[in-house]
C-alpha cells in the first residue's frame, strides 16, 4: 500500500516537472510522446481560420519560461537565443472543413467550404458544428437521386469537383511559378494560389490545362440538422460562420499506423511540439530559433505572411505532410517516399524549389545521428515559402502521408519520431 | 478504514449498482447503441445474434444454423410471429493482394451507389481474431488526376483497396485476416435534433432493438396466445439476385415458426417526396399484395385507441413479405421510417421507435389478433 503511495507521489511529481520545468532543464518527455500529443491535438477543431482551441492546447503545453507570444489571427510561437543565423521552424494548425454560411428555413445549414476536399467523400457523413454552445451533430445530405441507378449517378450534376468555396476550375499546373523577384509589399504573396482558397491546391498533376471557369460547378452542400425550421437551428446555437469540421475518429490500423482527419498537419504540429519540449534550450546561445504554429496555411498561407512581417529568419524548416504516393491508387513516378522509412526532406515541392546545398546539409546531420530520412519531391505548397523572398532557404521536413487531404490521412509512429529527432537534431546542430 | 471494510463497502455499493440495472428496465436506446456497434453483414450475423441471446430468457431462445434467432412467449390462439432482419449490407475480402491491401467483393447491396460509400473512409472487418480496421485508399487531393476523379465519381470495386496497415500478403494474413471475411462501413452514430439519430443500417439495428425491447415486456406480460420473436439472418439475400426473389431469412423464419399472422419490423426509405413517408410521422403499415385485412383492422384500432398516428405505404415490393405471405400466413410490415436510407447516416427518429414499440405490445396484449 505504502509502495502504491509513493509510485503515486513519484508519478505526479514527475508529471509536475513536465509541466512546469523551466527554461533550460531537459524536458522529461521523449520525442515518443509527440505520437501522443498528436492523438490529442488531432481532435481539437481549428478551422482555418478558427485555430483558437488549437493555439491554446499549444500554448499551455509550452513552459512559461519559452515566453510564447500570441497574435491576433491566433499565430503561436517563441524565439530563444540571439545572433545569425535565426532558424525558423514552423508547422500550421488549421485543418479544411466548413462554415456555416446559411440557415435555411426549412432547418437545414448550407455549408462554405474552407479548402479542398473530395465532394462524395462527405455525403451523407457525420459533421459536427462547433458552436458557443458546444457541438452540434448533423449529417451532409446526399444527393436527391443518390439510391437511383448509374443513370443519375452518371450525370454531370455528379461529377466531382475539388469542392472550394469560390468554385475555381482546376489549375492548369500543380507546378505553379513562384514569383523569381521579390512580389510587392503589398502583395504579400510568395506563392500564387490558383484558388484563393487552395493554397495547397489539390489539383491534377498530370492533368491538361482547363481555362477558368470550365471546371464542374461545385454543389451547394447541405447539413441535416434534425430541425425543421430556423428557429430550431438558431435554439441549438448555431450561427453563421460557426465551423462545421468531420466528426473525427482515430483509426488504428495497427499500434504505431493511425488514420484520421487532419493529421495535415497537426502531426507537424506534435512534432514540434515534441521537439520544443525536450531541447535543452540553456544551449542555445549564439544563434537564434524560433519555434512558430500559424494559422491559415490551407486557405492562403495568411498566418505565415502575418509572421513575415515580423520574423525574418535566414534559414525557415516548414514541418508539413509530405503527400506521398504510398497507395494503391497512384503513379508513383514521383511522391514515393514509402511510410515507416523515416522523416522525409521535402526537397521540391508546387511553392518550394530547396537548394541542393542545403538538402545535403540536413542529410548529413541526419546521417551523423542515424536519424532515417527520405529525399523525394511531390506536390503542395509550404509556409516557409512566404520567408523566401525576404532571404530565408526553405527547407521543408515532412513525414510520409498517405492519403492527403482526406478523411483517412494515414501516418506511421516511427516516421513521426524520426521527424521529431531531425528537428531537434537541427536545432543544435544547424548553422 | 480497515481493509476488510473496504472491500465490504465496495461489494455493497458494487451490488447496488448491478441490482438496480437488473431490475430498471432495458433502455431501448442502449440497444440500439449496442446493436450499431455489433457488425452483422449478411452472412455473418452471429455477434449480433449472441448479444440477442444474451438478452433473452433461457429456454425460451434459440439459433438456427442460417444464424436466426428465435424466442418464444406464451401459448395458444393464433400464432404470431414478430420478425425483423438481422443483417446489414456490406461486402466480404475477396482477395489480398501482394502489398497487403484487401479486396472487396458485395455481399448485398441495397441501391446502385452504395459501394460509393466506401471511398476514403474506414470500414470494419470481422475476422478470426476480432474486428479489425481499414481505411479505403483514396488518392491525395494534391495527385489526383481528372481522369481518376471522374472514375471515382461512381466507384467500381475494381478501384477498391482496403488498406489495413499491412505491407504484404502474409502480414494482412497475420492480422487475422481470411478471404470472405466480411466488410462494413464504420458503425458511426450520432445525436441529432429532436430524438434523431444518424447511424449506419439504424433502420435495421433499431428494428432488432426494438424487438429486443419488445422481449422484455413480453416476459412481463399475461398473453393469451403464442407470440414468437424472430431475428432473421440472411434477410437481405435476395438482393444478391436484384431483388426478385423472397428474402431467405423471411422463408426459413415461416419454416420454423408456422405462424398464423406475421408482423415485419424493418425500417423504410422516408422523406422521398410527396408519396413518401416522413420521418417523425409515426410507424408506417405496408400491407402485401395479396392483403392482410384481420391484421390491419387489428392494428388500426389499436392504432387509434393509444392515439399512435400510421403511415401507409401501399404498391412496395417487399422480398421480407413475399417470404411470409400465403400458404396460410397472413403478414404486413410496420416500418420504421428511414431518412437518407441505405447511406452510412441512416436517420431516424425515436419518437417513431418508441410509438412502433408501444402499438405491438398493446397488439398483442388487445387480444385482437388472437
Amino acid at each position: 500500500m505504502r509502495k502504491a503511495v509513493y509510485i503515486i507521489l513519484l508519478s505526479a511529481l514527475t508529471l509536475s516537472l513536465a509541466i512546469s520545468a523551466p527554461q533550460g532543464a531537459p524536458r522529461a518527455v521523449s520525442p515518443a510522446s509527440g505520437w501522443d500529443l498528436l492523438r490529442k491535438i488531432v481532435l481539437i477543431p481549428g478551422l482555418s481560420s478558427q485555430e483558437g482551441k488549437v493555439s491554446d492546447f499549444i500554448q499551455a503545453a509550452l513552459p512559461s519560461s519559452l515566453k510564447v507570444q500570441r497574435d491576433a489571427k491566433s499565430n503561436v510561437w517563441f524565439t530563444v537565443g540571439e545572433g545569425k543565423p535565426h532558424i525558423l521552424f514552423v508547422a500550421h494548425l488549421d485543418e479544411l472543413g466548413f462554415l456555416v454560411d446559411k440557415i435555411t428555413p426549412q432547418g437545414t445549414v448550407l455549408l462554405r467550404v474552407r479548402g479542398g476536399l473530395l465532394p462524395q467523400t462527405c455525403e451523407a457523413r457525420p459533421f459536427v458544428i462547433h458552436t458557443a454552445k458546444g457541438p452540434v451533430e448533423g449529417v451532409i445530405q446526399p444527393k436527391p437521386d443518390y439510391y437511383q441507378g448509374q443513370t443519375a449517378a452518371a450525370a454531370p450534376s455528379r461529377q466531382p469537383a475539388v469542392v472550394t468555396a469560390q468554385n475555381p476550375a482546376p489549375p492548369a499546373s500543380t507546378t505553379a511559378p513562384v514569383p523569381a523577384q521579390k512580389p510587392p509589399q503589398t502583395a504579400a504573396q510568395p506563392f500564387p494560389k490558383p484558388a484563393p482558397v487552395q493554397a495547397k491546391a489539390p489539383a491534377p498533376a498530370q492533368a491538361p490545362a482547363k481555362p477558368q471557369g470550365q471546371a464542374p460547378a461545385a454543389e451547394p452542400v447541405e447539413l441535416y440538422l434534425g430541425c425543421s425550421s430556423e428557429q430550431e437551428v438558431r435554439a441549438l446555437g448555431v450561427a453563421e460562420g460557426d465551423q462545421v469540421l468531420f466528426k473525427k475518429r482515430l483509426v488504428d490500423l495497427a499500434p504505431d499506423i493511425m488514420a484520421t482527419r487532419a493529421v495535415d498537419d497537426r502531426a507537424g504540429c506534435a512534432a514540434l511540439l515534441a521537439a520544443a519540449l525536450c531541447l535543452d534550450w540553456t544551449k542555445i546561445k549564439t544563434r537564434t530559433i524560433t519555434f512558430a504554429w500559424d494559422v491559415e496555411e490551407e486557405t492562403g498561407l495568411n498566418g505565415a505572411q502575418l509572421l513575415a512581417k515580423t520574423l525574418k529568419p535566414d534559414y525557415v524548416f516548414a514541418i508539413d505532410t509530405f503527400v506521398s504516393t504510398d497507395s494503391p491508387l497512384e503513379n508513383k513516378r514521383f511522391g514515393y517516399a514509402v511510410l515507416g522509412q523515416g522523416a522525409v526532406l521535402r526537397s521540391i515541392d508546387t511553392s518550394n524549389v530547396t537548394p541542393k546545398t542545403e538538402i545535403r546539409k540536413v542529410a548529413k546531420i541526419a546521417e551523423g545521428r542515424k536519424i532515417p530520412i527520405q529525399i523525394r519531391n511531390s506536390r503542395g505548397g509550404n509556409d516557409g515559402s512566404v520567408f523566401v523572398a525576404d532571404g530565408a532557404a526553405d527547407i521543408p521536413l515532412s513525414w510520409a502521408g498517405a492519403y492527403a487531404h482526406s478523411f483517412i490521412e494515414k501516418i506511421v509512429k516511427s516516421d513521426l519520431e524520426a521527424l521529431t529527432d531531425l528537428i531537434a537534431a537541427l536545432v543544435e546542430e544547424w548553422k | 478504514m480497515k481493509k476488510r471494510n473496504v472491500h465490504w463497502a465496495w461489494s455493497a455499493g458494487l451490488l447496488l449498482v448491478f441490482g438496480m440495472a437488473a431490475a430498471s428496465p432495458i433502455d431501448i436506446k442502449d440497444l440500439i447503441r449496442e446493436a450499431i456497434s455489433i457488425p452483422s453483414a449478411l452472412g455473418n450475423e452471429e455477434a449480433l445474434g449472441t448479444k440477442i441471446l444474451s438478452y433473452l430468457p433461457k429456454g425460451a431462445a434459440e439459433r438456427d444454423n442460417l444464424g436466426s434467432v428465435y424466442a418464444r412467449f406464451g401459448s395458444g390462439g393464433s400464432k404470431i410471429a414478430l420478425l425483423a432482419p438481422l443483417d446489414e449490407y456490406g461486402w466480404f475480402v475477396s482477395g489480398i493482394t501482394p502489398d497487403g491491401y484487401l479486396r472487396l467483393d458485395r455481399s448485398a447491396q441495397p441501391q446502385p451507389n452504395f459501394d460509393n460509400y466506401l471511398l476514403g473512409h474506414p470500414v470494419v472487418i470481422s475476422t478470426q481474431k476480432g474486428l479489425l480496421y481499414g481505411v479505403v485508399s483514396q488518392p491525395a487531393m494534391h495527385l489526383i488526376t481528372r481522369e481518376r476523379r471522374e472514375e471515382l465519381g461512381n466507384l467500381s470495386l475494381d478501384l477498391v483497396y482496403v488498406d489495413i496497415g499491412a505491407r504484404s500478403g502474409e502480414d494482412a494474413r497475420q492480422k487475422g485476416i481470411e478471404f470472405l471475411d466480411p466488410v462494413t462501413l464504420w458503425p458511426e452514430l450520432s445525436a441529432l435534433a429532436d430524438d434523431r439519430w444518424a447511424g449506419l443500417s439504424l433502420g435495421q439495428k433499431s428494428s432488432c432493438a426494438l424487438l429486443l425491447g419488445l422481449a422484455e415486456d413480453l416476459g412481463k406480460a399475461k398473453l393469451s396466445q403464442e407470440v414468437a420473436l424472430a431475428w432473421m439472418a440472411q434477410s437481405k439475400y435476395p438482393t444478391r439476385s436484384g431483388g426478385a426473389r423472397s428474402s431467405l431469412g423471411a422463408i426459413r423464419a415461416k419454416r420454423t415458426i408456422q405462424p398464423k399472422l406475421a408482423i415485419i419490423v424493418d425500417g423504410v426509405p422516408a422523406d422521398r417526396g410527396e408519396k413518401s413517408p416522413a420521418l417523425g410521422k409515426g410507424p408506417v403499415l405496408i400491407l402485401p399484395k395479396e392483403g392482410a385485412a384481420k391484421l390491419k383492422d387489428a392494428v388500426e384500432a389499436v392504432a387509434r385507441e393509444a392515439k399512435i398516428s400510421l403511415q401507409y405505404q401501399t404498391g412496395a415490393e417487399s422480398a421480407l413479405l413475399n417470404g411470409l405471405v400465403g400458404d396460410g400466413t397472413e403478414a404486413l410490415m410496420l416500418a420504421i421510417p428511414v431518412k437518407f436510407a441505405q447511406t452510412p447516416s441512416e436517420v431516424v427518429d425515436l419518437k417513431d421507435v418508441l410509438a412502433l414499440k408501444t402499438l405491438l405490445l398493446q397488439l398483442l396484449q388487445s387480444g385482437r389478433v388472437k
